[in-house]
């Protein structure tokens, strides 16, 4: 029986994926925003940024690259399951043999990779508009963490997908707090620059940790979280791993906690 | 040997609380099922009627383990509901209905493609399996096309393919036919008791009694969260007093009249309904007994009333049952 389940599971997940993709593919509502909002971030993050500094080109492009990874990954992997609510396929989704985790999981893998295109639209538009090629002193390391920060952002789409089925009411929670994650998590720009009581908050999500790190890469001379790159690094991923880790368990007890109270239907 | 139950419930119990108010919220507790026991047997389509807000939506909910029960013990196929739920699943489909719990953007084909994954139709024969169920539920030429272009019936449908893609042993219905035409209505019940030809025991909820008297081989009637009476047609027929319904109408009736009524022979139970200015007594009477003319002879003063027999209905039994156990 346990072979059949851990079977089930990954052609769950895989399942979750393509049907993520299909449903994208499908549905206007994302195709326009994940392919034109980039644009639009890029070239008004480029105008902001514009002469700022020498690498006013990087913060353009981190800027507007997170603030589309983030949307696409992180509210994205949350709306996802809200849909199923509207949708009423919660229901039948849960009466299948396989934990909805790997459902989720499918949908941010998805996510997560439309995330990346989206920062590679702004990075083109901003790399475009800046006419020249874009300076990284280390590319490589600029590509990795790339990767890393849309993978913490995934981490905490997670959990954001397990208040969807926790509750109906998940999205107000998410609209509320949408600007002030965008913010505290340094989408937009260093949290060193923000005022030092929210700090202890932004340090609670491994995307503030990651962005950090990343601009510590990509800019010569940033001057950020006061532990530098290897703190910002370690932080990143033990807070993923914990992420990560507590996903599960967080699945499993929103899962039964809603069997408990009976309200997979509402919507 | 004795198969076992392929339902067996025992003091089965549910309360739902919600608030109500922001700042000065209210609790309420709703009772939804109030100690349901229930055996069902293996390949029988047993029918549960009740009226809105009985608990079928609930109890069928429970033992498809989407619910869990506040109190009470409940086994499907072998399988505690609670504490084996994941085993359970497999075994068991669900088909709740209506115009929602589909991806409306997709096609029938990928919706049914990622459900056979979810249950973990194998591979090899899942392409297979789609096309017999688009097949079997009359959908073969619709199922490359979106679901949101599906009228009501067409979902409805899909709803059943889909309960039945990885050939569950046993499959809970929650009113399938709502709100179908009459032809797909009759298409449905066609495809269930195919199912049931097949091996597959069922659980029908429904609101519609000769949906019910059609197709079920036992009914249990749950009204405000406790099952008032369980039985074939036959047996629920006795229990209210006989298989004749007689329908004695006129411009009113005296208190003495009626009484007189209702101590005919064979009569067990007599109702009175006003319309207007007309008054029906409906007289519940077992086979064999009182004739037309005891009843005109009974009320000489009532030359141009009309008496119709009929057969006693489903509807009737079920009026019955869920009018007394609401005094």
């Amino acid at each position: 029986m346990a072979a059949v389940r851990s079977f089930s599971r990954r052609r769950s997940l895989l399942a979750s994926l393509r049907l993520a993709v299909l449903t994208f593919l499908a549905d206007p509502q994302w195709l326009v925003p994940s392919l034109i909002a980039p644009v639009i971030f890029g070239l008004v993050s480029y105008e902001l940024f514009l002469g700022s500094s020498p690498w006013f080109v990087l913060y353009a492009i981190l800027g507007a690259g997170m603030m589309s990874m983030w949307g696409q990954t992180l509210y994205g992997s949350g709306w996802a399951t809200g849909q199923d609510r509207n949708l009423g396929t919660l229901e039948p989704t849960l009466s299948a043999p396989t934990p909805y985790l790997y459902v989720v999981l499918g949908r941010i893998i998805w996510n997560t990779v439309s995330g990346l295109l989206g920062g590679a639209i702004v990075f083109v538009v901003v790399a475009l508009s800046y006419g020249k090629p874009v300076p990284l002193s280390n590319p490589l390391g600029f590509a990795l963490l790339f990767v890393f920060v849309i993978v913490s952002l995934a981490a905490v789409g997670i959990v954001f997908s397990a208040a969807y089925v926790y509750t109906r009411y998940a999205g107000f929670i998410q609209n509320v707090g949408e600007f002030a994650f965008y913010v505290g998590t340094g989408c937009m720009f260093p949290v060193a620059l923000l005022p030092f009581w929210s700090n202890p908050i932004s340090l609670l999500f491994p995307p503030t940790w990651a962005l950090d790190a990343l601009r510590y890469v990509a800019i010569p001379g940033y001057h950020g979280l006061s532990w530098g790159l290897w703190g910002d690094l370690v932080g990143a991923v033990a807070l993923t791993a914990v992420y990560l880790a507590i996903a599960g368990t967080v699945f499993s007890r929103v899962e039964r906690h809603v069997l408990e109270v009976g309200n997979l239907g509402d919507y | 040997m004795l198969r076992p139950p392929a339902v067996k419930a025992k003091g089965l119990t549910r309360h739902f609380e919600s608030r109500k108010g922001f700042f000065f919220s209210e609790l309420t507790r709703t009772e939804a099922l109030r100690g349901v026991d229930l055996e069902v047997a293996p390949g029988e389509i047993f029918g549960l009627l009740g009226p809105n807000g009985a608990g079928k939506t609930t109890l069928t909910k429970i033992l498809s383990t989407l619910l869990l029960p506040s109190g009470g013990r409940a086994e499907v196929l072998g399988l505690d509901v609670t504490r084996e739920a994941l085993r359970l699943r497999p075994r068991i489909g669900l088909v709740l209905g209506g115009e929602r719990g589909l991806y409306n953007r997709v096609s029938a084909r990928e919706n049914l493609r990622y459900f056979a994954d979810l249950y973990g139709v194998p591979p090899e024969k899942r392409a297979a399996r789609i096309d017999e169920v688009l097949t079997w539920v009359g959908l073969a030429d619709a199922g490359d096309r979106r679901v949101e272009e599906f009228s009501r019936g067409m979902k409805q449908k899909l709803h059943l393919a889909r309960g039945i893609l990885h050939e569950p042993e046993m499959l809970f219905l929650d009113e399938p036919t709502i709100g179908l035409d009459p032809k797909s209505a009759r298409e449905t019940r066609k495809l269930v008791r195919s199912l049931v030809a097949n091996g597959v025991t069922i659980l029908l909820t429904t609101h519609y009694m000769f949906e019910a008297e059609e197709l079920c081989q036992r009914i249990a009637v749950l009204s405000r969260g406790k099952i008032v009476a369980r039985d074939t047609i036959a047996g629920l027929r006795r229990l209210v007093g006989g298989d004749r319904t007689i329908e004695v109408e006129d411009y009113g009736f005296e208190d003495l009249e009626v009484a007189r009524l209702r101590r005919l022979p064979g009569v067990s139970r007599l109702f009175t309904e006003e319309f207007g200015p007309r008054l029906r007594c409906t007289l519940r009477v077992g086979t064999g007994e009182l004739t037309e003319a005891q009843i005109r002879a009974a009320l000489p003063g009532h030359a141009e009333m009309t008496v119709r027999e009929r057969r006693t209905a489903l509807e009737d039994i079920y009026l019955d049952l869920v009018e007394e156990e609401a005094k």
